[in-house]
């Protein structure tokens, strides 16, 4: 009895090791320490329930129900204090960098998106308070806001860059502008990056020969590239009616190869039909002329 | 005469062994017919494919026995068609998909016509001489056999039919490995996206055809006691047979992974490390060496074409045969264009099941099946041709 108790007690020692280390899974210093810059609003907890429930129920289950998936390492349920006793920038980070087998939700989620399912993880984190997103933000580089818009006259895309101070907005010069055009699979870079002027524009020629859709609108992006940590970052998405309006035909339209049944081509329908047709005809001409093996005793015989 | 018929019909009865051996694969076919109602039930989820890796096993094994038709048409063409027969539905003539089951039904009416004329007067003559047709057989054989007395215009209906047939199963044949190869070559997938998939599959085919006779001969000769017509002579030929035919694929393998190993374009390259140093290296290189290279060189020494060792060697051809159809189709579906993420683990990787596993077996146990019913039901080696070629009547005791 004692020996088996003995034996519990390590095999418990042991599994509390494990499961206190996190082994592994390290968050950079300076990473800790990043917060979300708006304060949680219950809109966001609701956004961020419904991104949780698509891209991590499948692993950590619902909250607080403890479902999450039997796999090795343990997700966990994420209610939980050892999920709950971290910092955002601990949440975050592991979010956007994923460890074997959770994916890295980067490319998968937006900073806000990541942001948002933390407000919700953080609804069930009793006692748990938000940094004052306005106090942390002076430590954390200035925060920027874009706008964009095109200039008729110049041909060109303006983006404003204006700094969020405490006296208000104010034009902020040099920021390090991208701009870019959406396309089926990801973003094509337009020009090469530029920083704003004084005023805080930066402008980009236009082509004017750039294909847009059936009405010529275009999905345009800018967003601050500042590498050196003293911006934060700012993105700016909107859509102009700018581009060539491109119409081009379905590639289902006509008939081809790759179209649909009712749009085969007429020479392959024909192969097909004459292929079966003179394949067959000789299967069932020897069937029958098999067949009059039968007979032929019988003429013999009368 | 009354010898040949003996010979090379004595093993038309139903003896003890048979029905030990039906009795075995009768409980294995059921065992592995669980399985499949189990798939039948709950869908194919109770396999391993996913959305990623979408063909496994049962492709493979597809794709193998179409391989292997030359010898057992019949067979693949049977599971080939249960396989397949839904899509007629969506049949649409563009796709290889539609071409593939009607080159199937075709391939499989022409190779049961094929098995079928030339033992109509084997028939005739067995239900009249072969006093050991079990008696329920006989009214089977007095049907098929169709009346045949020797009668020259039946022969000449005969042997006019077959000869059409002749040649007619040759565009057929190789319409079906063409066809079935280009369900893979007509994608853009690295590993499947090669113009020389045709012929590729053709040859392989031809290998893994000459295999299954040479082993399917080996079983008939010993079991059937046939050593007096099935002679090392037949071995030693068919062995030639098979290194040609291996000599033939090995050229299209060496183009089939050279070509794309010397652009090495970006997905190429993923999908060749995978096979020749990654994931699948082992088997990658054991079917390669093992079962192409090395037969290869074993079989072009003449002692190594009598019959034990070159049925050996056959065997290890077909199984490294069946692991090479899984290298084809399974590796390149690990690796799509889009970048696999964001996904159950699960669909990532790939591992037939249990389920899977006994579904597999169910077809090879099909086979089997049908090949002992054919085989105990009917002469495997031609009497009526045989006897001719000794210059007997066969319609006529006196003689012999
Ligand atoms: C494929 C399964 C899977 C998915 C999907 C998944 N995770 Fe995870 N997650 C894990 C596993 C496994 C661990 C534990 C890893 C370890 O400890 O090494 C983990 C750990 C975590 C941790 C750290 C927990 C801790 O106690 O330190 C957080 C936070 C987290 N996941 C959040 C999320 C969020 C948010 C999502 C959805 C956006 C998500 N995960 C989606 C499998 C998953």
């Amino acid at each position: 009895m004692k020996k088996l108790f003995y034996i519990l007690l390590l095999m418990v020692i042991t599994l509390l090791r494990v499961e206190a280390q996190n082994p592994g899974w390290i968050v950079p210093d300076d990473q800790k320490g990043k917060i979300c810059l708006v304060k949680f609003t219950p809109d966001m907890v609701k956004q961020g329930e419904a991104l949780y429930m698509k891209n991590c129920q499948s692993c950590h289950g619902i909250p607080t129900k403890k479902n999450f998936a039997a796999i090795q390492p343990s997700p966990g349920d994420l209610s939980e204090p050892k999920a709950g006793t971290q910092k955002d920038g601990e949440l975050f980070y592991r979010i956007t960098t994923g460890k074997v087998p959770m994916p890295e939700f980067r490319n998968i989620l937006s900073e806000d998106e990541r942001w948002s399912v933390i407000s919700f993880l953080r609804s069930f984190h009793k006692g748990y308070v938000q940094p004052d997103p306005e106090k942390m933000a002076a430590s954390m580089g200035k925060r920027i806001r874009l706008t964009m818009a095109y200039d008729t006259a110049k041909k060109k895309i303006m983006v404003k860059a204006v700094e969020l101070t405490k006296n208000g907005p104010v034009s902020a010069k040099g920021a390090e502008i991208i701009v870019f055009v959406q396309r089926y699979f990801g973003n094509m870079q337009l020009a090469d990056p530029k920083p704003t002027s004084e005023s805080g524009y930066a402008g980009f020629d236009w082509p004017q020969d750039f294909p847009g859709d059936k009405t010529g609108k275009v999905i345009l992006g800018a967003r601050v590239n500042d590498p050196t940590g003293s911006m934060q970052e700012a993105i700016v998405r909107d859509t102009l009616t700018i581009g060539l309006p491109t119409n081009k035909p379905s590639l289902t339209d006509t008939r081809a190869m790759w179209s649909t049944r009712e749009k085969a081509p007429v020479w392959m329908i024909l192969t097909y039909v004459l292929a079966v047709i003179i394949v067959w005809y000789f299967i069932f001409y020897i069937i029958l002329s098999v067949l009059d093996i039968r007979k032929i005793k019988q003429i013999k015989k009368t | 005469m009354d010898q040949i018929i003996n010979d090379l019909s004595h093993h038309i009865r139903l003896n003890k062994g048979f029905f030990l051996w039906m009795g075995f694969l009768a409980l294995a076919f059921l065992a592995c017919l669980y399985a499949y109602i189990q798939q039948l039930r709950y869908g194919l989820g109770v396999a391993g494919i996913r959305d990623y890796i979408s063909w496994g096993l049962y492709i493979s094994n597809f794709v193998f026995f179409v391989a292997s038709s030359l010898i057992g048409m019949l067979i693949s063409a049977v599971l080939g068609l249960i396989g397949l027969a839904y899509v007629f539905l969506y049949a649409r003539f563009q796709s290889p998909i539609l071409w593939d089951v009607t080159v199937i039904t075709t391939y499989f009416v022409i190779s049961l016509l094929l098995l079928f004329l030339p033992m109509i007067p084997d028939m005739a003559v067995l239900y009249k001489r072969f006093a050991n047709l079990p008696s329920w057989l006989k009214p089977v054989y007095k049907v098929l056999s169709l009346n045949w007395t020797d009668h020259p215009e039946q022969n000449r209906i005969i042997h006019r039919s077959i000869y059409i047939l002749l040649i007619l199963i040759i565009p057929a044949a190789l319409s079906i490995h063409t066809v079935t190869s280009w369900l893979f070559a007509l994608t853009v997938r690295p590993g499947w996206d090669s113009t020389i998939f045709g012929p590729y599959f053709v040859s392989g085919a031809f290998v893994a055809g000459s295999a299954a006779v040479i082993i399917a001969m080996f079983f008939f000769r010993k079991n059937y006691k046939l050593q007096d017509y099935l002679t090392d002579l037949h071995f030693n030929n068919m062995g030639k047979v098979l290194v040609l035919v291996a000599f033939v694929y090995l050229y299209f393998n060496i183009n089939e992974y050279l070509v794309p190993g010397y652009k090495l374009k970006r997905a190429d390259a993923v999908h060749l490390k995978e096979l020749m140093s990654g994931h699948f290296a082992l088997t990658f290189w054991l079917v390669q060496v093992g079962g192409l290279l090395i037969p290869i060189v074993l079989m072009l020494f003449r002692k190594m074409r009598k019959p034990l060792p070159l049925t050996l060697i056959s065997i290890v051809v077909l199984i490294a045969a069946w692991f090479k159809r899984y290298l084809i189709v399974v590796p390149a579906m690990a690796h799509p264009f889009l970048p696999v993420q964001h996904v159950p683990d699960n669909f990532k990787v790939y591992s037939p099941t249990l389920i899977e596993i006994a579904i597999t077996l169910l077809s090879f146990i099909l086979v089997l099946i049908i090949i002992t019913l054919i085989s105990k039901f009917f002469p495997v080696i031609p009497v009526v041709e045989t006897a001719k070629e000794k210059g007997l009547d066969p319609l006529k005791s006196n003689e012999s």
